[in-house]
This record gives C-alpha cells, structure tokens and sequence, in this order.
C-alpha cells in the first residue's frame, strides 16, 4: 500500500473536510425553479429525442402527485424544489473530444480529488467517468473498452447513440414513479454514466465515475445505468465529493443495475459528500434511489463506505428475479457531529435457490443519529432460497444514536433466514491496551474501528479499500474526549 | 532504571497501595509475589499510566523523569512494557498489522525512521520462531477466541517485538502449562540482557524456577513488606503466605 | 353503523349504567374522546403493517351482554389448572362471576374491577395506579379505558409472598350472536411481594367474540412477578391484549405467552424499567395453523443504568397462517450499561404460511450490550431422519422436533402443573398423543 503513517499523519492533521474547495469555472447554470417548462429544456439543451422528453414529463408529471417521505429516521427542513437550480454544466464546448480540450481549472479539481487523469490512465488502468456539478466530462479510456466491445459514456452520449439499450432499460428497475426523489431524478437528471458490457465479456479494468457538486445552489441528479448481458462481469467504482457550504445541497441520483443471465456486477461507492460544519451546518441532503435486477445464475454486489453527507437515505437493493441469483449488500455508515444517516438494504427473493447476504457496518459518534433498514422478503416461490443478515453497530460518546430496524418477510417454509445485530462500544480496556503499547488514543480507535469494518472494507477493491480507510478516520476526528 | 517512592493509589477512593518503595537497576530482575487483593496488578496497572488508578500520593521515576503525568503511550514509547494478566481482544485487527502499528508508532515518537516492511517480516518471523508462534496465529484476530495460554505468548511475542527497557510481566505464568510456561520463560530470558530490566508479577514460585529473579518482594495490604532474594521465592512457598501477615 | 361510530355512540349509555361521580369518569370521558379522534387502526401505521383489523371490524358486535349468564364448574373445569389450589378470578361475558370465582382479602386483595373502582378502601391505589401507564396514543388502549369497568384487581401488599398462583379467566358463553369484550385488569405488587398470575380468555361457542383486554401491572422495588398467558381461544375469536408493566428498581417481571389459538391475536407488550437493576423476562411460544394470526409486538423501555432485559420467542407456523413479531428495544442515554436480548426463532411447516419479523433496537448510550437474533428455518432433516430411522412415525418426530426447538421457553414455568397442561395443548395442537416427558 503507497499510503503511509505520515500520510496519516498529515491526514489527521487535516481537521477541515479536505475536498471543500470551490473550482472557479464558468458556469452555465438554468434559473432556479422547477415546471415543465424546465423540464422541457434540461432535455432540449441536451439535445434528447421526443421519447426521452416525454419520458421525462411523464415522470415530473408523477412527481408532482407524489409526497416526500417522512417514514425513514431522519429531521431535516425539507429543501424547497423550487429554489434549486435544475441544471448546471461547466460553460464550454458541449462535448470533449479528448483530455486536452477539457478547461484546465476543471483538471485542477482532480489532481485536488486525486484523481490526476493521466496518472490513472498509465497506472492503475481503471477508467474513470467524471461528472461536475450535472454533465459528464470527461471519460478515459474509451478505446481501450471499445475493442472490447464495451460501452462506457456519460448517459446523454449514450441517448443519442445507443438509444434502444436505454430506451429498453431506463427505468426498467426502477420506474419513474418509484418514490419521490426517482421521480423527481427521472424528470430532471442532466447526466450520468452508462455502461454496456457485452455477452461474456469480463470488463478488464475497473470502471469508475466521480461525481462532484462544485456550483452553488444546484441540485445534482445523475443517472447511471450499467448493462451487464449475458455472462459478462463488470467492476464499477463510484466517489463523491463536494464543496464546504452554508446551505444544504441536493444530491438525488438513481443508480440501476441490470445483470442478464449469468452475469456480475460489482458496484462500490465511497461516499464523502461535504457533511455540513461541525455544528450542523451546511451539507449535502442525499437522496439515492439504487436498484439491481438479478436474472437467472447473475450476482449483484453493492459494497458502500458511506461517511458524507449531511443526511443520507439510501438502500441498493437487489431484486433477484432469476433462480439461482445472488444479491450482497456490504456496508460501513459513519456518523459523526449531527449527521444523520438512514440507509440498509431491500433483498427481495423472486427466483428459487436465491442467496443474500447484508453485513452491515454502523459507526455514531458526536451528536449523530445512524440508522440501519433493510427488508428480506422470501416470496412464495422463491423455493431454498437464503439470507444472512448481520448489523452491527458501534457507538462512541453518550450523545449518539444508532439504530436498527430489519424488516423480515417470510412466505416459503423451505427458505433459511438469519438475521443478527449487535451493538458494543470501543472499550476503555481496548485503548488502555493500545496506549499501552505506544498506540496514541485517535489511532488506537482508528485501528478497532477498522478492525470492526474489515469484513466490508475487504470487499473493496483495493484502490478504493485505502481510501475508505482514510476516509474513516478522518470522519471520526475529535469524536472523543 | 526505576524508581518507586512512596507510592499511595487508590481506586474509586479505597486505598490499594499504601507507599510502596521499589528500585530495580538496568540488568536486574525483579519479582513481587503476593497474596491475592495484596496490590500486585494495581502496582503493573499504575507504571504502565492506567488512568483507572489515581496516584495519592509519591512518584515514578524512570529512567530520570519522574513519569507519573504521562499518558500510557508516552511511557510505551520510552519503553515500558505491560505484559496484561488479561489481554483485551480487538476483534478485526490482526496480531501482525497491530505489531506493525505499534511499532511503529513508537518509533515515531522517538523521531525515527518506520521500520521497512521487508525488516518487519524478517523480525516478526524470528521471534515467532523463538516462541514457537505458528505463522497462522500472526494472521488471526488480536487475542480474539485465544485461549489462555495463546494470550500470554502473544503478550511475550510483543514484548520481544518491542524490545522495551522495562518489562513488567503481569501474572504471565497464571493458567499457563508447564511446557508454555517452558516457552515463554524461555523467550524472556532469551530476551534479557544488561541494558534492560523485567519485573515479574506472580502469585507462584513455580514461574521463578525458570526465569530467576535477582530480588524478591512480598507485597501485603498494599505494602512490599518483605524483600530478599531468590531463596525468598522458596520460602514463601514452603511456609504459604501466612507466614509474613 | 361501523363499529367505532357504535362505540363512540353507546358510550353516553354506558354513562347511564355507571357511577359517572366516580373520579376516574374524567379519565373514561377524555378516553373516548381520544379514540373518536384516533379510530381503530389501520394497516398504514407502522405498528399494524402486518396485521389487518378490517374484518374483525365488520361483525356487528353487541357491546354489553344484555344478562348475567351462569356456568356450570363441571363444563368448564378444564380450563382451570388440574390438582392445584389457586385463587380464582372468572368472568362470564364480561361479568363476574362470583360463584366459580374465589376471591381474597386476607393477605391481599384479590378481586374485582368494579369493586376497586367505587370503594372508598382502594380509592389511593386507584389514584395512583389506574390508567397511568397506558400509551396515550394507543386508540385501543383509549376505548378499552373508555368503557373500563369490569376485570380482575389484585394488590399485593409489602413483602407478602402470595404461595396459591391466581387464575383469571375470561369466558364468553356465545348467547349473543357476536359479542365485545373489554375487560380491564390491574395488578399492583408492592415492595417485596410477589405473585404467580395465569390469564385467559375462552369463548364456549364459535359465535364471534373481539375482546380488547388492557393489564396494568406495578411491580414496585425488590417484587417479583410471574405472568402466564395462556391464548388457546376457539378460532371465531380476536384477542387484542394490550400489557403494560411499570417496574421500579431491583423487581423482576416475566411474562410468557403461549398463543395457540384464536383467530387474529395480537399481544402489545410494553415494559417501562423505571428504576436500576431491574429484569424484565418475555418469553413465547407460538403454534398455529390454518388462517390463524398471532402478531407480537413487545416494547421495552430501558430508561434506567444496569437493567437487563431478555426475549426469547420461539414460532411454529403451518397451514395458510402468520405469524408477526416486533420487538423493540430502546436504550435512553442515561441507561448505561443495559443488557438487552432479544430472539425471535421460526420454522414455517406449509408453504401457505408467512412470518414477518422487525426486530428492532434503539440504542442512545455507548456503554451497552444489546443484541437481536432472528431466525427462519425448517426443522433439521438429518434429525428427522434420525428419528425416523428410529421407528417413530413423521408426524411424531415433527411433534418431537418441534417440541425440542420451544423447549427452552417452557422450561421457565414454574408452576408443574401448568407445564403440563400446556405441553397436552402443544401435544393436541400438533396432533400426536405424546407425553413430551421422555
């Protein structure tokens, strides 16, 4: 591993969120304000055929019936839709053709990321789609996967040139009216990424978007959408990052996932959207809807590292509609000052000899609230099918609150469901005995906190495992004494 | 080395040392012996800085500091060593990364180098040879489901990682087997030498027989009520700890 | 008329049938309006997801039987515990009944609602302990304290060990075509004292019968309490049986519930730990079939520093039935060092039959031990086969399977003779004739 304790050190040093600065990069950003009429030009300006308009409307128009929801274990003032501003991209050419015509301020803020483009494209060969504030800009190693056969754009490429692969599968995991928020992302997305992995093609390199909000008072919708045909296999990796600012922002993406018989998809996120201060301030509202259908022998992995945002509500599920399909939720949510995190999993079993398995990890300290939801449905004829669940929970301080609440729903008596949660705290015993042996307490508890979230940090791939474990650290400064 | 003078502590407000005195030099082994409740493990807790304790009264001075205001990892890192009478588990963290990391961070507080990967390995292979360590147990979970004994060598597995001026061997023999016992005393006396020191925490002869003190104290109501040497380790036995109330 | 507009209705009848100068008439009439505003509930809150009331709600239920039935002892003698000397406390249609009853004011008073509510000897007890520790927001527990009246009152005084266990029985002789019932208990145990209490609720006929039971019960500092509910009704019946424990420091409080019959039951459980070093137990067995539902719903309350709490709730589902269980654990900030345990075990026998679990904890304090266990399987085919190799016939070693998997529930009771009433229950209901004593 290149990262070193000093790193650390440096790290720990770093008491401010460290991806809070603003790019200075021109704009072109809508008026705030959502209607129709907005609708209608997100997708003129993007340049969309009829179908994708109307698709559009058809869910703003959904959207417009539906209410937020209140029943997830969060308080928060409820962001006022028509303050956003609904699209916002770098002002510039429409399209990048290659890197080099991309505005250096921008290429800045990934160097800033750490993500220098270059450095990717010649060293760890994964191939990164990035999105600032709404517009995909830039996607490397399009050659490469092309070969292949592979498909990986920003999704308004793939409107316009693969429109029967999006038209086929937009919202076919998760419809326009599934909940507010997806409605509300199918009405107004401006970007995201696409990805098509061939029949029995095993994707090479990771895949992998960033995504960052930098302009001031936008929302962000993106849309991804990955295809895995036939026995093909796909590893995807997904960062987030923000600015530091005073009022809250919108993040509400939909992620859907479609793996065909046979395949696998991967799907890993580091989430570290901007927290708000440490008095609850500011912070990133993030409202994801992600979904993936399992067909016949397919598996669906979603592995998280949740530590932004100022309240998350999230829950990558798995619909395993194909026999024999897998579906596996791995997790660690980190809490700290007056975060507010509401996430889980749903495992629904529709096929027979179906398997999940949730393991998750929840991590309160300071004044934050950590909440666990997951439902395990077994239908009435998903025959053998089975499930292990495990939460467990870790709390520091006495002004925290972790919670858990699994819903498990049974209707085949040949189905095997374990469920387990668990709460402890870092003992006292267990930083005596660190100190002890010349460990000081913050790394003492980065050690037992990383020793309690092993079982998913393990699932990461390895770029992404460090810098989750970064990330935890850094989450939890200053979260006891 | 170390200097005890006077020490009084108490837990929650009783009283549970009432001054102890104690000098151990460079090259010394030390054992204090003691009925149960007399003191011995609040005596390892109080060198090593277990804030649960507070010092009433008298100082610690090691090494020419008196080092009673330092946090227990400033004491580590100036090289003392509590061998725990019951090690915490830490489930997740593996004997190795946490070996690493402490080393580590030692060396770091006394503004030195990291040590390479390469020399870690080689380190840590050797004294898991030494004590007779498989190399599976360095990939297991910190003292999490070990039994006894795997604890105690995992503590002395430490202590030799670590190379400490002074150790102090909390009740290392308790629930041991003579052929660990055999082990682990071993590896101690492997490990001693004439720049550093042990102090051995015990309620048993049994353990002095390997590894041979060059003083004993008898530590009673929270007081070294009777010092002599080695032979004084026999006596006790013979005569039960009757015989010094 | 549906049936809450019948209810809210009837209650100013009510009122002509009652002492409204009675000091907890204000309570009553702040009840009704309470359930007016809340109405039954319904699917779309989170506590009765599972289970639907809808058509319960349709019988046109007659709400006060119009006369005192008589019982025969002989008819209904099974119903009460074999060879065992006990208090008893029965009621027919919703009226004492005084002579199959047998009541106590020696050591303490064991008797009726009615009586507590309007002699003066019980007035403070009354003040101090009726309605206060019902969920406000429980429009069930609100009509039940509108048309609180009649059930079973027990007061057991300081240090006084009450050595005969108390039987309660509810009867509905099915002389009305379809009947309610809301009977209202409180059990008060004082300082030191401690108590054995069994509980039912039998109807005669398959005539419909909703009853909507409140228990109140005190535990005060150092009782000890031992509830038993046996739920073993005809398959016309509904049982909502709405449990509220308030315990003080070092008492102990265990209920069991053994739920076999009925058509729809649903047990709210709620223990509130109002003091340090308190035990609360729950523990229960299901076994049903057919289109039975029973729905488990248990609430504690850790508000206190080193409480213990521990569940255990073992299911057995077959034919077209549901089961449901919720459990939840809250551990308020100052209750440092809580141990609470839950687990929830089934095994679904039918393809037909569903359970839905939600154990749940909320955890505001670091320094705890808090876990849940939630388990859905089958019976364990190596062990099947095992017996059956044996010579022991299939449904005699499901019987024996799954009478060896509720075991551990039923080794807690303490009363011999109702073990072994409850293994011949468990023993019918799985249809074998086994002694369970091998």
């Amino acid at each position: 591993m290149a990262y070193t304790e000093e790193d650390l050190k440096k790290e720990l040093e770093t008491k401010e969120y460290e991806y809070g600065f603003v790019t200075d990069i021109e704009s072109d950003t809508f008026p705030i304000g959502l209607n129709e009429k907005i609708v209608q030009a997100i997708s003129k300006r993007k340049e969309e055929p009829k179908w994708m308009t109307d698709w559009r409307l058809k869910a703003f128009k959904a959207w417009q019936e539906m209410e937020e929801p209140e029943w997830a274990n969060v308080k928060y003032s409820k962001p006022d839709f028509q303050k956003i501003s609904y699209y916002s991209a770098p002002k510039g050419k429409d399209k990048y053709d290659s890197l080099d015509e991309v505005d250096p301020e921008l290429l800045k803020t990934f160097e800033k990321l750490g993500i220098s483009i270059n450095e990717q494209k010649k060293l760890t060969g994964v191939a990164v789609d990035i999105v600032v504030d709404s517009v995909s800009v830039a996607t490397t190693f399009k050659d490469t996967l092309s070969k292949k056969g592979i498909i990986f754009c920003s999704i308004s490429e793939a409107i316009k040139n693969h429109p029967e692969l999006v038209k086929k599968y937009i919202g076919s995991v998760i419809p326009q009216k599934d909940n507010f928020y997806a409605a509300l992302n199918s009405a107004v997305f401006s970007d995201g990424s696409f990805c098509y992995i061939p029949k029995g093609v095993r994707c090479p390199m990771e895949l992998s978007t960033y995504f960052r909000i930098n302009q001031a008072g936008t929302g962000q919708f993106e849309r991804t959408l990955v295809i895995a045909d036939k026995d093909s296999y796909v590893s995807y990796l997904e960062g987030c990052t923000a600015p530091s600012r005073d009022e809250n922002q919108l993040h509400a993406a939909v992620v859907e996932l479609v793996a065909l018989d046979g395949a696998e998809i991967k799907y890993s996120t580091v989430q570290n959207w901007y927290p708000g201060n440490k008095n609850g301030k500011g912070g990133v509202f993030n409202f994801v809807t992600k979904r993936g259908i399992c067909h016949t022998n397919s598996k669906i992995s979603w592995t998280q590292v949740e530590t932004g945002s100022a309240v998350t509500w999230k829950y990558p599920s798995c619909i395993l509609k194909g026999d024999n399909s897998i579906g596996e939720f791995y997790s660690i949510a980190v809490t700290n000052n007056y975060q507010q995190a509401d996430t889980g999993t749903k495992m629904i079993h529709i096929g027979k000899n179906t398997k999940s398995t949730i393991i998750s990890k929840g991590i309160s300290a300071g004044k934050s609230q950590n909440s666990y939801r997951g439902l395990v449905q077994i239908n009435s004829r998903a025959e053998n099918a089975r499930n292990f669940s495990q939460c467990d929970s870790l709390l520091m301080g006495n002004k925290c609150g972790a919670h858990t609440f699994p819903y498990i729903e049974v209707k085949n008596k040949t189905a095997i469901v374990e469920h387990e949660a668990s709460t402890s705290k870092i003992g006292e015993d267990q930083i005596f005995y660190c100190n002890q042996r010349g460990i000081d307490t913050e790394k003492a508890i980065a050690l037992i906190v990383n020793g309690f979230s092993k079982e998913v940090l393990n699932k990461l791939p390895m770029e992404f495992a460090v810098e989750a474990q970064k990330l935890l650290e850094i989450s939890l400064e200053g979260s006891v004494g | 080395m170390l200097t005890i003078d006077n020490l009084h502590v108490s837990v929650e407000g009783k009283p549970i040392l009432n001054g102890i005195n104690l000098d151990v030099r460079a090259g010394e082994v030390h054992a204090i012996m003691g009925p149960n409740g007399s003191g011995k493990s609040t005596l390892s807790s109080v060198i090593a800085g277990n804030e649960a304790y507070e010092v009433t009264k008298g100082d610690i001075i090691y090494q020419n500091e008196n080092i009673i205001e330092l946090a227990p990892e400033e004491r580590a890192n100036k090289g003392i060593f509590l061998s725990f009478q019951y090690p915490v588990e830490i489930p997740g963290i593996t004997v190795t990364n946490f070996i690493k990391t402490a080393i580590n961070s030692n060396l770091r507080a006394r503004n030195e180098d990291e040590m390479p990967a390469n020399k870690m390995l080689k380190k840590i292979r050797e004294i898991a040879q030494l004590l007779e360590i498989d190399s599976k147990f360095l990939s297991r979970s910190l003292n999490e489901g070990f039994s006894g004994g795997e604890k105690k060598r995992n503590e002395i597995f430490q202590m030799a990682m670590l190379e400490p001026s002074l150790s102090i061997l909390d009740e290392t023999d308790s629930g041991l087997d003579i052929d660990a016992l055999k082990v682990v005393a071993s590896g101690v006396n492997k490990l001693k030498n004439k720049d550093n020191a042990v102090i051995l925490i015990t309620h048993y002869q049994r353990l002095l027989d390997y590894i041979v003190p060059d003083y004993v104290h008898v530590l009673h109501e929270g007081k070294i009520v009777k010092s002599g040497g080695k032979e004084l380790a026999h006596e006790l036995e013979e005569k039960g700890y009757d015989w010094i109330k | 008329m549906p049936l809450a507009d019948k209810l809210v209705s009837s209650f100013l009848a009510f009122e002509l049938d009652i002492d409204i100068q009675s000091p907890v008439h204000n309570i009553r009439t702040d009840a009704i309006k309470s359930f007016e505003k809340l109405g039954f509930p319904n699917k779309k809150l989170e506590a009765w997801k599972y289970t639907s009331l809808n058509k319960v709600l349709k019988e046109d239920y007659t709400l006060f039987s119009k006369k005192k039935n008589v019982l025969d002892f002989n008819k209904v003698k099974d119903f009460f515990l074999d060879n065992t000397e006990s208090y008893k406390l029965v009621f027919v249609d919703g009226f004492f009944d005084s002579f199959l009853s047998q009541t106590s004011h020696d050591k303490a008073d064991v008797c009726i609602m009615s009586a507590a509510l309007s002699k003066n000897k019980y007035a403070s007890v009354i003040k101090k302990h009726f309605n206060k520790s019902i969920e406000k927001s429980d429009s069930l527990s609100q009509l039940n304290t509108a048309f609180s009246k009649e059930g079973a009152y027990v007061h057991i005084p300081k240090n006084i060990v009450l050595e005969k266990p108390i039987e309660i029985i509810h009867f509905a002789t099915g002389n009305e075509s379809a009947l309610m019932l809301q009977p209202r208990n409180l059990i008060v145990i004082d300082e030191g004292a401690q108590v054995e209490i069994i509980e039912s609720h039998q109807s005669l006929t398959d005539n419909p019968i909703f009853t909507n039971s409140v228990t109140e019960i005190f535990v005060a500092k150092n009782a000890h309490l031992d509830y038993y509910k046996i739920q073993n009704d005809r398959l016309t019946s509904t049982l909502i049986d709405n449990t509220y424990i308030s315990q003080q420091r070092d008492s102990n409080a265990k209920i069991h519930t053994f739920s076999f019959g009925g058509k729809l039951t649903r047990n709210n459980l709620n223990y509130y730990q109002k003091g340090s070093y308190i035990n609360s137990t729950m523990k229960g067995i299901t076994i049903i079939d057919d289109k039975q539902l029973v729905d488990h719903h248990t609430l504690v309350d850790h508000a206190n520093p080193n409480c213990e709490s521990h569940q255990d709730y073992k299911g057995i589902y077959s034919g077209s039935s549901t089961g449901v269980f919720n459990g939840k654990i809250v551990v308020n900030k100052i209750a440092q060092k809580t141990n609470a345990f839950q687990k929830n075990n089934n095994i679904l026998l039918n393809d037909k039959s569903t359970i839905n679990s939600k154990p749940q904890l909320e955890i505001f304090a670091d320094d705890v031990k808090c876990s849940h266990g939630c388990t859905i399987g089958q019976l364990d085919q190596d062990a099947m086969f095992y017996l059956r190799a044996r010579g022991i016939p299939k449904k005699e070693a499901e019987a024996l399977l799954t009478y060896a998997f509720a075991n551990n529930v039923l080794e807690s009771v303490n009363i011999p003779s109702l073990k072994s009433k409850i293994k011949k229950i468990i023993a019918n209901k799985l249809g074998v004739k086994l002694g369970f004593d091998l």
